[in-house]
């Protein structure tokens, strides 16, 4: 869902709790700071310190934030939600406007800054169960990655059958709040505007079986 | 085993001195200063005590007119250490020096103390300067700290509770002891399929609910985010996912808006409860804490600094068991609704199924635990025999008998505890509230007992953020400095720590 937006925002603060935890704050698209724990378990440990410094480290307000962008996954559920939820009240109690950007996208973009002749990029991640969440991209045009295919999850083994990994270039970056707060500075320029569906990319359905009344004992 | 907080009197001398020594091993202060300390009219001592023995002890000095305070001294014995103890001595000590209207608390660490110097960090210390060789025979240097962030003590603070433990997202708003709103948005449809709940599925549910839970609670309550004077959060016991969401959340609205934070006990949160329903707590009570993830037993003797745990369930809570005894008998989900439901056609003596944990050998251990599983597969065993011998079976006699067989344990056990302890009043939390039966015997005990009960109104009973803030309310006014941004999600918080 994109809706058009024509307000450019002075500073915004960028979280994603896909991976690790990792929050900046921008203006207009320059990221000011930036604080990245890679550890993959603390973030509600984690998150409000580290927009508490992210914010000191800048020179900037809560009440200065104009727009709260969050990374919307594809991650392990139980970090991304912690992100999504500290987004959500952030943007409340700053009273900031609220996006959402795919946390690959984030990835795609740093890996083409630095490889500016690349073409063709799988993006993948740890999605656990001896499975991946990935996306493919083809470059970055007006400062947005392009994605052609994903996110989706699959088997590593299976990934063949979807894209010629052969032409696929792959990356070992991180996700970065400063790029995906980029993206978002860049999508509210572009006539779409930035992305405003803020639920989660969970790709998979809650691990539970639906029961039938039955015996308990034996 | 948990621990408990008083002021200390020269009773305690010697007890104190004991970890004193142990502790400062050649720079211990004399028996007589200790106690000239104790006895002091400027100063303020507490001991933690583990049952009735000292294992901490903190003191504070405060002359009249001077706005500061210092803190004199902390120790904890050093079989003890790591539980926590030195920061509930810390926040107690910090409230008092608040309440004495002190604005700055020094204190000296030695230099080489990096875990007192990182607690006291927690509480906003900050090093201002270093007394060369102060500590003798040692020559170990001191460092001197001191903090400012006391939050003044108000007298009725406006204070946001959010709570997500398990699957109610709740949020409530309460001024000091009155109740502003009190907004819960339950995911118990969707967990209806499985038969019980799903903690992925309720920490999903959390994530959509939050805002528009928010946005509904401001409203009823006619304020705005700037009017709050504090955020309180559920940090646990609960499912550790959904409680996340919670923390996440509550931090970053801390951090955008400015205000301070406080991580609090769901459990805890239950007993303060009634402060809304009736404006005030009595203490010291026991309570019986039931729902689908907890069967708790508690002696409150004081909200914030004295809850003991008693006993709890030793494997399924006592809402679980129905949900379990209402699939066998084909009932839906939520069991307890519809259990008490099927029981009002019931005759509750028609079987005897087991009482948990009552027999003589059980009692010596397990006095105030309790024990629904077995129970619950005498239920199915019943159910099957019925099957196996072709024959119907009684749904009503079988629903009100297990019934009256949960709710008997439940209630004789918390009476029990009111008489050991010597405490006539009994206050009853909880989802499990709901059931008639419940409600029924309680007031039935009680009163053969000469026990007052108190059961706050439903919505109160059942998980949700009003609570959290009423407890919330209660630190702020006892002028107790906020939590660290950095706690976590703790989903077997011990019922001890009621802020972390």
């Amino acid at each position: 869902m994109h809706t058009a937006s024509t307000r450019i925002d002075e500073y915004s603060l960028a979280i994603d709790t896909s991976a690790g935890t990792s929050v900046a704050v921008l203006s207009m698209g320059t990221v000011l700071a930036e604080v990245n724990y890679l550890e993959p378990m603390t973030h509600s440990e984690r998150i409000g310190a580290a927009i508490q410094k992210v914010l000191a480290d800048a020179g900037v307000r809560p009440s200065q934030i104009s727009l709260v962008v969050a990374g919307v996954g594809p991650g392990p559920f139980t970090g991304l939600r912690v992100g999504l939820a500290a987004a959500q009240f952030f943007a409340l109690g700053a009273k900031a406007d609220l996006v959402a950007v795919c946390s690959l996208d984030a990835i795609a973009l740093d890996y083409f800054q630095a490889q500016p002749g690349s073409k063709t990029l799988l993006v993948s991640t740890d999605a656990r169960r001896k499975e991946v969440f990935w996306a493919s991209y083809q470059g970055v045009t007006s400062g947005i990655p392009v994605r052609v295919l994903g996110p989706s999850v699959n088997k590593p083994e299976d990934l063949g059958e979807l894209i010629n990994l052969a032409e696929h270039e792959v990356t070992e970056i991180v996700v970065r709040a400063g790029a995906l707060g980029q993206i978002a500075f860049a999508q509210s320029l572009t006539e779409l505007g930035p992305n405003r569906d803020l639920a989660p990319i969970y790709l998979r359905e809650p691990d539970a079986v639906p029961t039938k009344p039955k015996k308990v004992s034996g | 085993m948990s621990i408990h907080i008083r002021e200390a009197t020269v009773q305690d001398l010697a007890a104190i001195m004991l970890i004193e020594r142990e502790c400062f091993i050649n720079d211990a202060w004399p028996e007589a200063m200790m106690k000239d300390e104790l006895v002091a009219a400027h100063t303020y001592y507490l001991v933690a005590l583990e049952g009735d023995e000292v294992v901490g002890y903190a003191g504070l000095s405060k002359l009249p007119g001077s706005d500061q305070a210092d803190i004199q001294t902390i120790a904890t014995a050093p079989t003890k250490r790591g539980l926590g103890i030195g920061k509930q001595l810390m926040f107690a000590l910090t409230a008092e020096a608040n309440a004495r209207g002190a604005k700055e608390i020094f204190l000296e660490v030695r230099a080489d103390n990096s875990v007192a110097q990182k607690l006291y960090k927690v509480f906003g210390f900050r090093q201002i300067g270093v007394r060369k060789k102060y500590y003798q025979p040692d020559g170990v240097d001191a460092f001197v700290m001191k903090t400012e962030s006391l939050v003044p003590p108000k007298t009725e603070p406006v204070v946001l509770g959010i709570e997500t433990s398990c699957d109610e997202t709740g949020i409530g708003i309460v001024r000091g002891n009155t109740l502003l709103a009190n907004i819960i948005s339950s995911s118990m449809e969707q967990h209806a399929i499985f038969g019980g709940v799903v903690p992925e599925v309720a920490a999903r549910a959390h994530l959509e609910a939050l805002t528009p839970v928010l946005d509904e609670a401001l409203e009823k309550a006619g304020i705005s985010l700037d009017e709050i004077d504090a955020i309180a959060v559920t940090n646990g016991p609960g499912l550790a996912g959904a409680l996340m969401v919670g923390v996440g959340a509550a931090k970053a609205l801390a951090v955008a808006t400015g205000k301070p934070i406080y991580a609090v006990n769901h459990l805890v949160g239950h007993v303060g409860a009634d402060i809304l329903d009736q404006g005030k707590i009595e203490l010291p009570t026991i309570a019986l804490l039931v729902s689908g993830g907890h069967t708790s037993l508690l002696l409150v003797r004081d909200l914030l600094d004295d809850v003991l745990l008693l006993g709890e369930t030793i494997d399924d809570a006592a809402g679980e068991a129905f949900d379990k005894v209402a699939r066998v008998l084909g009932l839906r989900y939520p069991g307890g609704p519809e259990i008490d439901r099927v029981a009002k056609e019931g005759n509750p003596q028609a079987i005897r199924f087991p009482r948990g944990l009552t027999l003589p050998k059980d009692m010596a251990e397990h006095r105030y635990n309790f024990s629904f599983s077995g129970l619950k597969t005498a239920v199915a065993r019943h159910v099957e025999l019925a099957e196996f011998k072709n024959e119907e079976v009684p749904v009503a006699d079988v629903a009100a008998s297990f019934r009256e067989a949960v709710v008997d344990v439940l209630i004789t056990k918390a009476i029990a505890a009111c008489k050991d302890h010597d405490v006539p009043r009994l206050l009853l939390g909880g989802g499990v509230v709901a059931n008639s039966r419940l409600r029924e015997l309680a007031t039935e005990k009680c009163k053969e007992a000469g026990i007052s009960l108190r059961i706050p109104a439903l919505s109160l009973c059942t998980d949700n953020g009003a609570m959290i803030a009423a407890l919330g309310a209660q630190l702020v006014m006892a002028g107790r400095a906020p939590s660290s941004l950095d706690f976590s999600a703790e989903s077997t918080l011990p019922v001890t720590r009621v802020q972390s």
